[in-house]
C-alpha cells in the first residue's frame, strides 16, 4: 500500500515559546502571517498526502478551529493526546485512526513539499522500512542530530554535546503500520516515549533509511525566532497573498492607503488597514485584520492577528501575538539586547519587543531592548518598560 | 465546496444510500442538493435548499434505479436555483454528471455546443460536460469512451461523475478534486470522502489525477488518460468515520460557536474601511428608508429586534414583527423597507411575511446566509451574512453574523454619522470573541446550575434581544424551562416565578442609564434568594449582587450583543451536554421550517 495518510504532531505547547503559547500551541504560531502548521499542511498536499490526521492537545481547539474539517479539500481527522508524553505516545493516540503506512511529520516547523515527497518515494521502493529525512545543519548539535552508514542511519542522538555532527533528523517520517507495535515496545524514558527512542532501537536490529534534503527546514525555538522565521518565509517568496510589487504581498481584502510606503519583503494580510503615512517592512508581517494608524513605522516585525497599532508609533524588531493594543506613540527602538527568560539570559538577541495576546500600551510609552510583555499585562500612558512583564500586570508610571 | 456520491449494485436501495451519503458530505456545503437514477432511463431529482428538500421532493415522487450518483453544494456565487443543482444531463436526457471543482474554460466549450445545437439549461460550467458525453456518444463512442473524450476538452479541477441510460455503471474521472471508490462484494460506491459510504464498506481505492473508472455492481476499473489500465491498490480503512465534519468537537454546534471569530471575519470582509469611516455593501443602490419594518422567526427574531433598535439609534422609524403574525395580519407598512431576516432564506413563514409586503407595494429585503435562497431571489434585495454553513439545529454562529451584518445594513443605509467607532468595534469583535472562547467560564456556571428548576434572562437595551435568545437557546438544546425579559418588565409579573432554584443572568455593560438600571433589578431578583449570574464588561458594581460573574471585554454598546451572547452560548450548549441532550438536532426541531 502506498502512502496516502500524514499524522502531523501539533499537541505540544512549544514552551520555550511562551508567553506568545498562553492560547495556542507552537504549530499555531505565525511564520510571516500565517500558522506554522498551515505550511506544514501545504508541503503534505502539494506532496499527494490525501487524508490528514492531527494530533491535537494543548489548547487543540485553536487547531480544529483555524483548518475545520478540511484543509484544500483534504479531509482532516483529529484526534487527542491529552497529556502531551512525547511524540511517540503522540503518535499512538492516531492508532486507531490510520491503517496502512504512513507518513509523520512535527506540526511545529516550515518544511518542504519537496523533502515530503522524497521521504514517500524512498519509503514506497521499500515499504517494510521505515525512512527518516535529514539535513545538514551547522548547528546540528541543537537538534536531534544522527550519523549515517550507506545510507542508513546508525546512530541518533538529541543535542549532541559535540560539533562532529553535521545531519540533523527533519522529523518527517514514512514508517509501516508495524510502527505501532515498536513504539508500544520502547520503554520509557522518565515517562515520555519519543519517536526517536523507538528508532534508536530500531537501528539496533533493523534498518532505518536515511532520506537526504536540502529542502526548507525552519524551527523557531524563542519567540524572537519569530523574526527570523518571516524573514525567511518572504526571503523564499513564500507568503500566500497577491504580489502587488516586487516582494510586496497584499491581501485582495486589505486596504493600504496610497500615502502608506511599503519596503519589500513585506506582506499584509487579509482585512488589515494601514493608513497614510505609515512605513512598513522591510521583513515585516501583518496578520489578519491588523490596523496601523497614521505616520507609524514598523520594520523587521510580525504583527499577529488583530493587532492594532496606533497612529506615530515606532515598532522595530517586535513579536506581537493576537489582539495586540499599541497606543499612540508606542516606540520600540530594538534589538541587539540580552533577553531574559525564566533564569535564563540569552545574550546579543535582536529583538525589540515580544508582546503577548491582548497585551496593551495606552499611549507615550516606550519598551526597552528585549521586553517581554505577558498576555493581557497593560502599560499605561508614559510608562517606560523593560525586562518581563507577567500576565495581567497593570503597569503605571 | 461540494461533494459528490454515487453508488452500483444496491437495486431498491439506490435512492437510500445516495441520500444517506449525501447527509454524510454535508459538512462540505448543503445550499443544495440533487440525484439521478439510472438503469434503463435515468431520472434526476433536484431541489435548492438543504438535503430535507430534496428528501421530501423524493418521498412525494420516488425514483428508482440499479445506478445512481448524487451531489450536494455550498455555493459562494451564483444561485442555488433547482436549475442549477446537480446533477446536469444532456438534450437527450440519457446522460447525467455530477461535478466537484471548477472547468475553468467552459465558456468556450459551452459557444461551441451551443453553436452545434445544444440546449443548455443551467448557468453552470458542469453542463458542458453531459452535452460533450451526449456528442461523444452521438459519434458512436461507448460511454466510457465518451466520457474519456469529454474530459480530454476540460481544463480546471474536476472530480466528475457519470451515468448513461442502457447501461448499469458510473464513470468517473478526477483531476485536482478528491474521489475515492468503495468495494463490496457486490456493489462499488463512489465518493468526495470516504464517510459518505463507510457504512457500507471499509475497502477503499484512491484515484489519482488524469485517472478513469468504470464501476459495475461486481466490477471496477481504472484507466489512464490514453486509456491504460492501472493496476490500482486496495486500501482498508479502519478508523470511523462518524467524526468527520466536526472538527474534533463532540457537537456541530460547538464548533459552530468556536466558528464565530472567522464567520465574523468573512462578514465584514471587503465591505468596510475604518479609517475613512466607510461601509460598502454590494447591492443595496442607495438605498436610504425613511421606516423600517424587520419581519422574521426564532432566533432570526431576535436579530431583527436588534436590527430595528439601530435604526431607531439613527432617527429612523423601526420595528419588528414575529413573521407568522406579519403574514396574515400585516400592519400599515406605508413607505417602509421590510427587511425579512432568515439565516435559510427558506423559512416558509418569513417568505409569506414578505410576500405579503411585496403584494402591498413595498420594497424587500433579505438578510440571509444562503447564496440565492428563496428569500434572496424574491427580494429586491439582499444582504448576505456569510456566516458559512451551519448544521447545528440551535442556531449559534448565524446569530453573530446577523448582528453583525445588521450594523452594517443600519451603518450603511441610516445618517449615522461618524462610523468610524462603530467599524472599529465591529472589527474588533473577531479577536474578541477568540478570547472569550479561550477564557470563558460557562463551564462552571452550566454545572452549577444544571438541575436548576428554570432559567431566567434580562437586560435592557441591546441586551434585552440577547436575553431572548440566551432564553430560547436554553430552551432549545437543553429542554428546561428558560424566559427572556426586559430587565424592568421582571417587577411587573416574572418575578414572581423566581426562587432560590432559578437562576437570573443579567446582561450588564457599559455604565450608562440600563446597566444602572439593571444593576437595581439584580438587587430585586438578589433579595428574592435567586442566584444571580452577571454577563458583564466590569463597569457597574453589578458583581457585589451576583453569585457567579461572565466578563466580556468592554466595547461600542454596537458590538456588546454579540460578546455577551456567546457567553449565553455557552452555557445553554454545556448545561445540555451535562443533561446528555440531543444537542444537535433537539427533538421536535428542524434547521429550517418550511412549513408555515
Amino acid at each position: 500500500m502506498s502512502v496516502r495518510t500524514a499524522v502531523v504532531l501539533a499537541a505540544g505547547e512549544g514552551t520555550r515559546l511562551r508567553p506568545l503559547t498562553r492560547n495556542r500551541p507552537k504549530p499555531m504560531l505565525p511564520a510571516a502571517n500565517r500558522p506554522i502548521l498551515e505550511y506544514v499542511f501545504d508541503s503534505l498536499v502539494d506532496a499527494g498526502i490525501e487524508r490528514i490526521v492531527a494530533v491535537v492537545g494543548y489548547k487543540r481547539d485553536r487547531v480544529q478551529d483555524h483548518f475545520g474539517p478540511t484543509y484544500r479539500n483534504v479531509p482532516i481527522t483529529y484526534v487527542t493526546q491529552d497529556k502531551q508524553l512525547g511524540s511517540g505516545h503522540a503518535l499512538l493516540q492516531a492508532r486507531s485512526a490510520v491503517s496502512g503506512p504512513i507518513l509523520v511529520v512535527n506540526g511545529d516547523g516550515l518544511i518542504d513539499a519537496r523533502t515530503v515527497s522524497a521521504v514517500i518515494d524512498h519509503f514506497q521502493t521499500d515499504p517494510e522500512t521505515p525512512a527518516v529525512a535529514v539535513l545538514e545543519r551547522q548547528d546540528a548539535s541543537q537538534y536531534g542530530a544522527v550519523d549515517l552508514r550507506d545510507g542508513d542511519i546508525v546512530s541518533i542522538i538529541e543535542k549532541p554535546n559535540t560539533d562532529e555532527y553535521r545531519l540533523i533528523n527533519g522529523g518527517i517520517y514514512a514508517f509501516p503500520e508495524t510502527i505501532f507495535d515498536e513504539i508500544e515496545a520502547t520503554p520509557r524514558a522518565d515517562g515520555e516515549l519519543a519517536i526517536t527512542d523507538t528508532i534508536a532501537r530500531l537501528i539496533e536490529y533493523d534498518r532505518v533509511r536515511a532520506v537526504k534534503s536540502d529542502g526548507m527546514w525552519v524551527d523557531a525555538k524563542y519567540p524572537w525566532d519569530l523574526l527570523a522565521v518571516a524573514r525567511e518565509v518572504l526571503a523564499r517568496s513564500r507568503a500566500s497573498e497577491s504580489e502587488r510589487d516586487d516582494g510586496v504581498w497584499v491581501a485582495d481584502s486589505a486596504q493600504v492607503h496610497e500615502d502608506a510606503t511599503l519596503q519589500s519583503p513585506v506582506v499584509v494580510g487579509p482585512d488589515c488597514e494601514v493608513a497614510a503615512g505609515t512605513v512598513l517592512g522591510p521583513n515585516t508581517a501583518l496578520g489578519d485584520n491588523v490596523t496601523v494608524g497614521a505616520n507609524a513605522t514598523v520594520q523587521n516585525s510580525v504583527l499577529d492577528a488583530d493587532t492594532r497599532v496606533d497612529a506615530g508609533s515606532t515598532l522595530l524588531d517586535t513579536v506581537t501575538g493576537q489582539n495586540v493594543t499599541l497606543g499612540v506613540q508606542t516606540v520600540v527602538p530594538g534589538g541587539p539586547a540580552d533577553v531574559q527568560v525564566g533564569t535564563d539570559v540569552f545574550e546579543d538577541q535582536r529583538l525589540g519587543a515580544v508582546l503577548a495576546d491582548r497585551a496593551r500600551t495606552r499611549g507615550n510609552v516606550s519598551l526597552s531592548p528585549g521586553t517581554l510583555v505577558g498576555p493581557s499585562a497593560t502599560l499605561h500612558s508614559g510608562v517606560h518598560a523593560a525586562g518581563q512583564i507577567s500576565e495581567g500586570t497593570e503597569v503605571v508610571r | 465546496m461540494c461533494g459528490i456520491i454515487g453508488c452500483v449494485g444496491r437495486d431498491g436501495e439506490t435512492l437510500d444510500v445516495l441520500v444517506h451519503g449525501l447527509s454524510k458530505l454535508e459538512y462540505r456545503g448543503y445550499d443544495s442538493a440533487g440525484v439521478a437514477l439510472g438503469g434503463n432511463g435515468v431520472s434526476v431529482t433536484k431541489r435548492s435548499g438543504r438535503i430535507e428538500r430534496l428528501r421530501d421532493a423524493l418521498e412525494d415522487d420516488p425514483v428508482e434505479g440499479s445506478v445512481g450518483i448524487g451531489h450536494t453544494r455550498w455555493s459562494t456565487h451564483g444561485p442555488p436555483t433547482d436549475a442549477n443543482a446537480h446533477p446536469h444531463r444532456d438534450c437527450t436526457g440519457d446522460v447525467a454528471v455530477v461535478h466537484n471543482g471548477i472547468i475553468e474554460n467552459y465558456q468556450s466549450i459551452r459557444d461551441e455546443l451551443v453553436a452545434a445545437g445544444h440546449d443548455f439549461a443551467s448557468d453552470t460550467d458542469t453542463e458542458v460536460v453531459p452535452h460533450l458525453v451526449e456528442a461523444a456518444l452521438a459519434d458512436g463512442a461507448d460511454p466510457e469512451s465518451a466520457l474519456r473524450q469529454a474530459v480530454d476538452r476540460l481544463e480546471g479541477s474536476f472530480a466528475i461523475a457519470a451515468i448513461v441510460a442502457g447501461t448499469a455503471a458510473v464513470f468517473v474521472a478526477r483531476n485536482d478534486s478528491p474521489l475515492v471508490l468503495g468495494l463490496d462484494d457486490d456493489a462499488t460506491y463512489l465518493a468526495s470522502d470516504v464517510p459518505a459510504f463507510r457504512d457500507y464498506t471499509d475497502r477503499v481505492v484512491y484515484l489519482a489525477d488524469g485517472e478513469f473508472a468504470r464501476l459495475d455492481a461486481d466490477d471496477w476499473t481504472v484507466t489512464d488518460e490514453t486509456g491504460q489500465r492501472v493496476q490500482k491498490e486496495v486500501d482498508t480503512v479502519s478508523w470511523d468515520a462518524e467524526e468527520t465534519g466536526k472538527s474534533g468537537y463532540d457537537h456541530f454546534m460547538l464548533k459552530e460557536i468556536h466558528e464565530q471569530p472567522r464567520a465574523l471575519r468573512q462578514c465584514l470582509r471587503g465591505r468596510v474601511d475604518e479609517l475613512s469611516g466607510s461601509v460598502d455593501i454590494e447591492d443595496l443602490g442607495d438605498l436610504s428608508p425613511t421606516g423600517v419594518q424587520f419581519v422574521a422567526c426564532g432566533t432570526s427574531y431576535h436579530a431583527a429586534l436588534y436590527g430595528a433598535q439601530l435604526y431607531r439609534q439613527a432617527g429612523i422609524p423601526a420595528q419588528t414583527f414575529l413573521a407568522s403574525e406579519y403574514a396574515t395580519a400585516p400592519p400599515p407598512i406605508g413607505d417602509a423597507l421590510v427587511v425579512g431576516v432568515t439565516q435559510s432564506g427558506e423559512t416558509a413563514d418569513t417568505l409569506s411575511a414578505l410576500r405579503e409586503a411585496r403584494h402591498r407595494g413595498a420594497r424587500t429585503l433579505a438578510v440571509t446566509n444562503t447564496v440565492g435562497s428563496t428569500a434572496a431571489r424574491e427580494c429586491d434585495h439582499t444582504l448576505y451574512i456569510r456566516a458559512g454553513p451551519e448544521i447545528g439545529v440551535a442556531a449559534s454562529k448565524t446569530f453573530a453574523s446577523q448582528l453583525s451584518a445588521l450594523n452594517l445594513l443600519a451603518l450603511g443605509t441610516a445618517p449615522v454619522g461618524d462610523a468610524r467607532e462603530a467599524i472599529a468595534a465591529l472589527r474588533d469583535l473577531p479577536g474578541q470573541v477568540q478570547e472569550l472562547l479561550d477564557e470563558s467560564r460557562a463551564q462552571e456556571v452550566a454545572q452549577l446550575y444544571q438541575d436548576a428548576g428554570a432559567y431566567f434572562f434580562i437586560g435592557r437595551g441591546h441586551q434585552h434581544p440577547v436575553a431572548l435568545e440566551g432564553a430560547l437557546k436554553m430552551k432549545e438544546i437543553t429542554y428546561k424551562h428558560a424566559e427572556g425579559f426586559a430587565a424592568g418588565e421582571l417587577k411587573h409579573g416574572p418575578l414572581a416565578l423566581v426562587t432560590e432554584n432559578t437562576p437570573v443572568f443579567a446582561m450588564v455593560v457599559g455604565d450608562g442609564e440600563q446597566a444602572r438600571k439593571t444593576v437595581g433589578n439584580v438587587k430585586e431578583v438578589e433579595a428574592r434568594d435567586a442566584p444571580v449570574v452577571a454577563v458583564t464588561d466590569g463597569q457597574t458594581d453589578v458583581d457585589r449582587y451576583a453569585d457567579y460573574v461572565l466578563d466580556v471585554p468592554e466595547t461600542h454598546p454596537c458590538a456588546s450583543a454579540v460578546l455577551a451572547n456567546v457567553q449565553l452560548q455557552l452555557v445553554s450548549y454545556h448545561t445540555a451536554k451535562l443533561l446528555g441532550r440531543s444537542i444537535d438536532k433537539p427533538r421536535n426541531l428542524a434547521k429550517s421550517v418550511t412549513v408555515e
